[in-house]
């Protein structure tokens, strides 16, 4: 029997007599008080620097609050919503963070994977490999960023150089300079940033693999890409669905590498919505258009989560 | 145990939750600006410090604290605290934008870009120094223009900038008249010397460098010119910009992500015979160490002219200087901002640092003596072309951007992108006036 349940009268009296009489309630009744009054303080916190930022944001989203054009906060409707569809900004920015998360998240999981498995192999010098390969995490997008811009630089870059001195086509390329290069050149630079996010996670889930199947399966006569695909895999997908969750909403957010490497150019072609975000912000001032590309931005992120969660529920329950 | 609070637990934690939603939907409707008064004002003998938000990085920085460790020395009671902003002109924007929107009373003075004072005046963010009688006529006019606002004057000119064509006399022997000249000099200059990388250097990337470097090129965007910018100057100018790259091959394709800096280092280095840039550059070519030239290619080897399109212009840049209109010591704040348009301080300061003086008065023999080379730089001055002043300029200035970006990357021809962004910032245009 639970704590509440041995409290009710078996009479159904009411509670306030049941305060009055019953002493286990009213000390209860009291611990509980005192719970809140511990988290309220994280409570008021949580509220000022998540709620209130959230709800001011839906409030511009409906308003007028252009603050290089003054007066400001003018009930605008959904004017800002239909914004996004006729500006010929938001809708090709949308289908590019789409685009970019998948075949992101689609080759760090590729690569990802293959390390993880190289890495979870005994070998010389395996730590010295491991802590190497994880580096790449450890430096800031914006120092990462800032070093692939510079080694696709057409002139002073390394990426140009080796292939020169390799003889190799796509020598006298200038990547930020058209659609497809500078898209292949924000791919590299985020992958190399994130791979290894993807490895570590799936490693962990490799360890905690008992080793015994394998040899149970060995014995039973399978072969290597059986083992994988029939044991490893299954086995490694709590794991993995964390790291795509993780992977997948971080890709639809990128701002950092983008910003930093084309600005969004050449033209709008590698825009981004977190960077057409920050554009209507901060360069534009438009809260009330900034805003409503926000909530967008936050409710296709919760599609995306919410896709997730059902498919990781659903593994579960039939796992 | 059943952790699910009972009725009562549950009303007080709704109370609660919707208690700090209330207030935290409160502050967010009250937060808007609601033009709260400045507060009262501190008497400029009083004892005060104020602070000056300003940009520059090397001797344009080292300048600025000579400045006002002078300033002090006349105002014993004043202390200017310097905050320093980002040396990008668009991020430096944006930093003061978030002092202002806050509510800020400092920074008390402001270093503006000259685009920047319509809006900023328009938000009503800084001050209208009508009251404190600036001498006006004794600026350039073309650049006291951009710190009016309404009638009333927003911010004094601080240093005046126009953007102009450098060629190494080394290797041009005459200066160009003509695009096609240029353009012939530049391949024929290429041909000669192993030492060229190129034969011209801009700034081509998206960023406002790019759309000061069209307007050199003889793009007309006056404010009167805003209603329709489909024009063939402003074809002729953004074609060009696309041809240097791709048809005369005289310009790298590595501009099209150049900035300033680039410029600077590609010049400086000797390793183009033309180069589109700013002033300072001057200052730095004819610069020595230790009695050496510092930078032997372009040592006494430099000229600077309008660029040489069928009209030629030269695009105004240059800061200006306003005041916080939610400043506490503004009387103060005007003082630093006289000093620093007095005659001394600006001969000082282009000597030291190559900002052009904006007062007309301090191109003196004091200037002319210790930097000769700014008798030659009147002829860009003379061709001075302002950006439109409008509130709206930034929002205008990005619609460029993308253009500019999207024809030197050949995803769009010259006449079919300002074809599609006509429209558009003729309605930008019409909002902000």
């Amino acid at each position: 029997m639970t704590a509440s349940q041995q409290s009710v009268s078996p009479s159904g009296t009411s509670e306030r007599s049941q305060t009055g009489t019953g002493h286990s309630q009213s000390l209860l009744a009291r611990d509980r008080r005192f719970g809140y009054l511990l988290i309220a303080p994280l409570l008021i916190v949580l509220l000022v620097i998540t709620a209130y930022p959230l709800f001011y944001n839906i409030w511009n989203s409906f308003h007028n609050v252009n603050y290089l054009l003054p007066p400001l906060g003018g009930f605008a409707g959904f004017a800002n919503y239909s914004k996004l569809f006729t500006d010929n900004e938001f809708v090709p920015a949308l289908l590019h963070t789409l685009g970019f998360t998948v075949v992101s998240v689609a080759i760090e999981t590729v690569i990802g994977l293959s390390l993880a498995v190289a890495l979870n192999k005994k070998f010389r010098g395996r730590g010295i490999v491991r802590a190497a390969i994880f580096i790449p995490w450890a430096v800031p997008t914006v120092v990462s960023a800032e070093l692939w811009r510079t080694m696709f630089d057409p002139q002073q870059g390394f990426v140009n150089f080796l292939l020169t001195k390799l003889h190799l086509p796509l020598a006298t390329t200038t990547w930020l300079d058209s659609t497809w290069t500078a898209w292949a050149a924000i791919l590299i630079a985020d992958a190399w940033r994130n791979t290894p996010f993807m490895a570590i996670v799936l490693l962990a889930g490799l360890q905690v693999i008992p080793s015994d199947i394998y040899e149970a399966a060995k014995i039973d006569g399978a072969n290597a890409w059986q083992q994988f695909t029939r044991l490893t895999l299954p086995l490694l997908k709590p794991a993995l669905m964390v790291a795509l969750i993780f992977r997948t909403l971080q890709s639809f957010f990128i701002f950092d590498v983008v910003y930093i490497m084309t600005g969004g150019g050449p033209g709008t072609s590698t825009n981004v919505l977190a960077y057409l975000n920050y554009k209507a912000f901060f360069a534009l001032f438009d809260y009330g258009y900034g805003g409503a590309v926000s909530v967008s931005l936050v409710i296709v992120a919760l599609i995306i989560a919410s896709v997730y969660v059902r498919v990781f529920r659903t593994e579960e329950a039939t796992a | 145990m059943n952790v699910w609070p009972g009725s009562n637990q549950l009303r007080s934690f709704a109370a609660i939750t919707a208690g700090g939603l209330l207030i935290a939907g409160l502050a967010a409707c009250g937060s808007s600006p609601s033009g709260s008064s400045a507060g009262s004002q501190v008497a400029a003998s009083a004892k005060q410090t104020i602070v000056f938000a300003t940009q520059g990085l090397g001797t344009e920085g080292t300048a600025t604290a000579n400045a006002v460790k002078a300033f002090e020395k006349i105002h014993p009671n004043i202390k200017v605290t310097i905050l320093s902003l980002s040396p990008t002109s668009d991020v430096a924007e944006q930093q003061l934008e978030h002092y202002f929107i806050a509510g800020s009373s400092t920074p008390d003075v402001v270093t503006t870009d000259v685009t920047w004072p319509s809006t900023f005046a328009r938000s009503g963010w800084i001050a209208n120094l009508t009251s404190f009688h600036p001498a006006t006529s004794s600026f350039f006019a073309g650049q006291m223009a951009t710190g009016s606002y309404n009638g009333g004057t927003y911010a004094m000119p601080w240093f005046i900038n126009a953007e102009g064509l450098y060629y190494n006399t080394s290797m041009i022997k005459t200066a160009p008249t003509s695009i096609a000249q240029l353009v012939s000099e530049a391949n024929a200059a290429v041909a000669a010397h192993k030492s060229l990388k190129e034969g011209l250097a801009f700034e081509g990337d998206e960023y406002e460098g790019s759309v000061t470097a069209w307007q050199s090129f003889g793009a007309q965007i006056g404010l009167k010119d805003l209603g329709n910018i489909d024009t063939p100057a402003n074809v002729a100018a953004l074609t060009f910009m696309y041809d240097a790259i791709h048809t005369y091959k005289i310009a790298p394709s590595a501009v099209t992500g150049w900035q300033e800096s680039n410029v600077q280092a590609a010049w400086l280095s000797g390793q183009t015979p033309f180069a589109l840039n700013w002033p300072y550059i001057y200052q730095l070519s004819e610069s020595t160490t230790n009695g050496k030239p510092t930078y032997p290619a372009v040592y006494g080897k430099t000229a600077w002219i309008p660029f040489p399109s069928a009209t030629p212009q030269s695009s105004l840049g240059g800061d200006d200087l306003a005041i916080n209109a939610k400043s506490t010591h503004k009387a103060a704040a005007y003082e630093l901002i006289q000093y620093l348009t007095s005659v001394s301080a600006q001969d000082t300061r282009a000597i030291f640092a190559g900002d052009p003086p904006s007062v007309t008065a301090a191109y003196n023999s004091t200037l002319y003596k210790a930097a000769p080379y700014y008798e030659n730089e009147k002829g860009v001055y003379a061709v001075v072309t302002p950006r439109p002043v409008t509130p709206v300029y930034p929002t205008i200035s990005s619609q460029f951007q993308t253009m500019i970006s999207s024809v030197l990357s050949g995803q769009s021809t010259a006449s079919a992108a300002l074809g599609s962004t006509a429209p558009t910032v003729k309605q930008l245009y019409q909002t902000g006036s």
